[in-house]
């Protein structure tokens, strides 16, 4: 035997045994739940994967049995293999744990259709991945595809499905309907990641990149020297910008419910208290500037018009946020140290109008027409008075996000009325049974967009070849 | 008194959501509306979500308040996909239909003829109340000696409508009753209000039914743990 063959071979057999866990794992999660088609993608994906590394493993000893020189090889690609699976591995159990019953898969089915139409988005999709931390994440994933395209080389049989971004999902809010409107900003992210790797780039994503260049041009001076300084307040730009192209990315899609759901959220981890909301950090700028450019872009939008007779508090309160000065804006580094107000203004004068232009143009196809809100609103409401699933008499089936609009606004001003009606006066005050009709408001809107879809596909199928086929042999 | 497939499309599509001879049952999914519309019937399709029985961990299952919820587990069979009924098995489902029944009309739900004929049987409390709303849970059996595949989507169920017939004396007596003695404050069941996926059964401890009766001495059995002491084993 070769020098150095039995410790790889240990090494090898060890990976094999991990990866045949793995396959094991995804294969029995399979049989036993249900996933949306994105985690179906991705389980595959690393079953083949597995398959491959195990039939690899096994011709690459036997070879380098014969031929010693390769053990360099072996040795290299056994490293890049235990490395790319541990970042597999911390995925494969979030998504295994995230199947329909613990997620609102209607909402996610929606968002997946949804992203089709975002301008260079058609094929993508989003894996969800269940977490213990309350809070909403996109994993990034370029690394992901960067080490899975190495991998490809030496396993040629596993190719990483193209454009597959990662979510992450408090555990807790899995079912819930509401507050998980929040993903649509994480797929922002997701997209915003995509956008940054597309070749040849966006134009517009050049124009925001020039954007951010420019503001920090304008902080620093034309060639400073202070090259730290500036890469450190590069990245903050660059995280300023990515938080409020995604609010406005979710809003495009979703209207004023992400913003509704948005400040459920913030106000749930205590970011809207006066002075809270006006700070900006390195990671986040402050919530009342997120929602000056909310409140801009749904004005732009006709939103603000529309839904202006059923203001619920919430509404208030964003708005009053928004319209706090931008003098009050203060910029903090952490908990006591200040930053440079200067690199804050910059960023809203120079970087900010750029995002605005790169999420109405990679979202113009997207976007859903406000005027179907005002014709589905008045039917939502009523069904859901008299605790009915949102849904129509007439031939076309109302948009789901429509429905979301309406329906997260009924929850917000008429849900007191709702609880009186059904369960009398007292129970205005009751907070089990308020939870309790919460949840069957989200319920019934959710049964309400997975209606719609299943009429929308009918009708998206009719009329077409296949449907003519299918007749005729029916 | 059957309604007809006439006052049933008019119940449906002539009166708002908030009448209360309104009638729901959505979504309305056909090629044709005859494919679910027949003279005094609608046929209902079956949902994606089950309640599978579990195994228990004892070997009784006793319905009472904290057992109740133990008795299933939760499956999801998308639309395409099927779910394999053993021979001789039960398994909760539910419509695909969101059903809202008006308030002078009863329903009782049927297995679909050619669905009977494979021995599958849907319902054994097929009675619907008025002003009931939900998803409807189908009690399913298996009652053939081979397993059977169940898809989603498919129509499983006929629902029949009845309206109730008025009750003119008490009707008179009050301005604030409607036609069959209910007054506005009559509500629909809080038990099973509005579910969109088959639902458990939620008892009452056996004692809380009994001594309204007057039973007051219910016997009951208890899981225990023994341990060994120096007196010999004990709870």
């Amino acid at each position: 035997m070769p020098d150095g063959l039995a410790d790889l071979l240990h090494d090898a057999a060890v990976l094999h045994r991990f990866v045949d866990f793995i396959e094991e794992y995804c294969k029995e999660q399979e049989r036993s739940q249900t996933y949306v088609d994105a985690s179906g993608l991705f389980f595959q994906y690393v079953e083949k994967l597995a398959a491959g590394i195990k039939q690899e493993l096994g011709g690459e000893i036997d070879r380098a049995t014969q031929f010693p020189a390769r053990l360099p090889i072996l040795r290299r690609n056994i490293l890049t293999l235990k490395y790319y699976l541990r970042l597999l591995h911390a995925l494969i159990k979030p998504a295994a744990d995230a199947h329909t019953l613990t997620i609102p898969a209607p909402l996610i089915d929606l968002a997946a259709q949804q992203l089709q139409k975002v301008e260079g988005m058609k094929g993508s999709s989003v894996v969800i991945l269940l977490t213990p931390e309350f809070m909403y994440f996109q994993r990034p994933h370029t690394d992901i595809k960067d080490q899975a395209r190495f991998v490809e080389s030496f396993i040629p049989n596993a190719s990483f499905p193209p454009k597959l971004g990662f979510i992450e999902l408090p555990y807790s809010q899995g079912p819930s309907f509401f507050t998980n409107l929040a993903i649509y900003h994480e797929i922002g992210h997701f997209v915003y990641e995509e956008l940054s790797n597309f070749d040849p780039p966006h134009a517009n994503f050049t124009a925001l990149k020039s954007a951010m260049a420019r503001s920090l041009s304008k902080v620093f001076g034309q060639g400073s020297k202070d090259r730290q300084a500036q890469a450190f307040a590069g990245k903050i730009i660059e995280n300023w910008t990515q938080e409020i192209f995604c609010d406005l990315f979710a809003i495009r899609l979703l209207g004023p419910a992400f913003s509704l759901a948005l400040v459920e959220i913030l106000g749930m981890l205590g970011f809207l208290s006066r002075s809270a909301s006006v700070r900006f950090n390195p990671t986040h700028p402050a919530s009342a500037c997120r929602f000056a450019e909310h409140i801009r872009l749904l004005e732009a939008d006709t939103w603000l018009k529309a839904i202006k007779d059923i203001k619920p508090e919430q509404m208030k309160l964003l708005e009053k946020l928004a319209k706090e000065p931008r003098a009050n804006y203060s910029f903090y580094l952490d908990d006591k140290r200040r930053g440079p107000d200067s690199l804050m203004h910059a960023f809203l004068d120079v970087v900010v109008p750029a995002i605005r232009t790169l999420a109405c143009r990679v979202t113009s196809k997207a976007a859903p027409v406000v005027k179907r809100f005002d014709r589905v609103r008045r039917d939502v409401e009523d069904c859901l008075r008299v605790g009915v699933v949102p849904h129509t008499t007439s031939s076309s089936s109302h948009d789901p996000v429509s429905i979301i609009n309406s329906a997260f606004c009924f929850y917000l001003t008429s849900l007191p009325r709702v609880l009186e009606e059904f369960e009398g006066v007292e129970a205005k005050n009751d907070v089990a049974k308020h939870s309790l009709w919460t949840k069957r408001l989200e319920m019934w809107t959710m049964k309400a967009i997975e209606d719609s879809q299943i009429q929308d596909r009918l009708r998206r199928l009719k009329g077409t070849a296949l449907w003519s086929f299918l007749e005729k042999k029916s | 008194m059957v309604l007809s497939r006439k006052e049933i499309l008019r119940r449906m599509r002539e009166l708002e959501v908030s009448d209360k001879h309104n009638l729901v049952i959505t979504p309305l999914i056909y090629k044709d509306e005859d494919d679910i519309f027949d003279a005094d019937s609608v046929d209902l399709r079956l949902g994606c979500h089950f309640l599978l029985p579990k195994t228990l961990d004892q070997p009784f299952f006793s319905p009472d308040r904290s057992s109740a919820t133990s008795l299933h587990v939760r499956v999801h069979v998308p639309l395409g996909q099927f779910l394999v009924v053993p021979a001789h098995q039960t398994i909760l489902g539910a419509t695909l239909e969101f059903i809202k029944l008006p308030s002078d009309v009863s329903g009782q739900v049927l297995t679909k003829s050619t669905v009977a004929r494979t021995f599958i049987v849907v319902e054994t409390a097929p009675w619907i109340h008025p002003q009931y709303r939900g998803c409807l849970t189908l009690e399913i059996a298996n009652v053939s000696n081979t397993p059977v595949l169940l898809y989603p989507g498919r129509l499983i169920c006929q629902l029949i409508l009845m309206k109730i017939a008025p009750d003119h004396e008490k009707a008179k007596s009050s301005p604030n009753l409607d036609e069959i003695g209910n007054d506005a404050s009559t509500k629909p069941d809080k038990n099973y209000f509005g579910p969109v996926y088959p639902e458990a059964p939620k008892f009452k401890d056996p004692q809380e039914d009994l001594w309204g009766i007057g039973i007051t001495r219910v016997s009951g059995l208890k899981r225990t743990r023994l341990h060994p002491t120096k007196k010999g084993w004990r709870e």
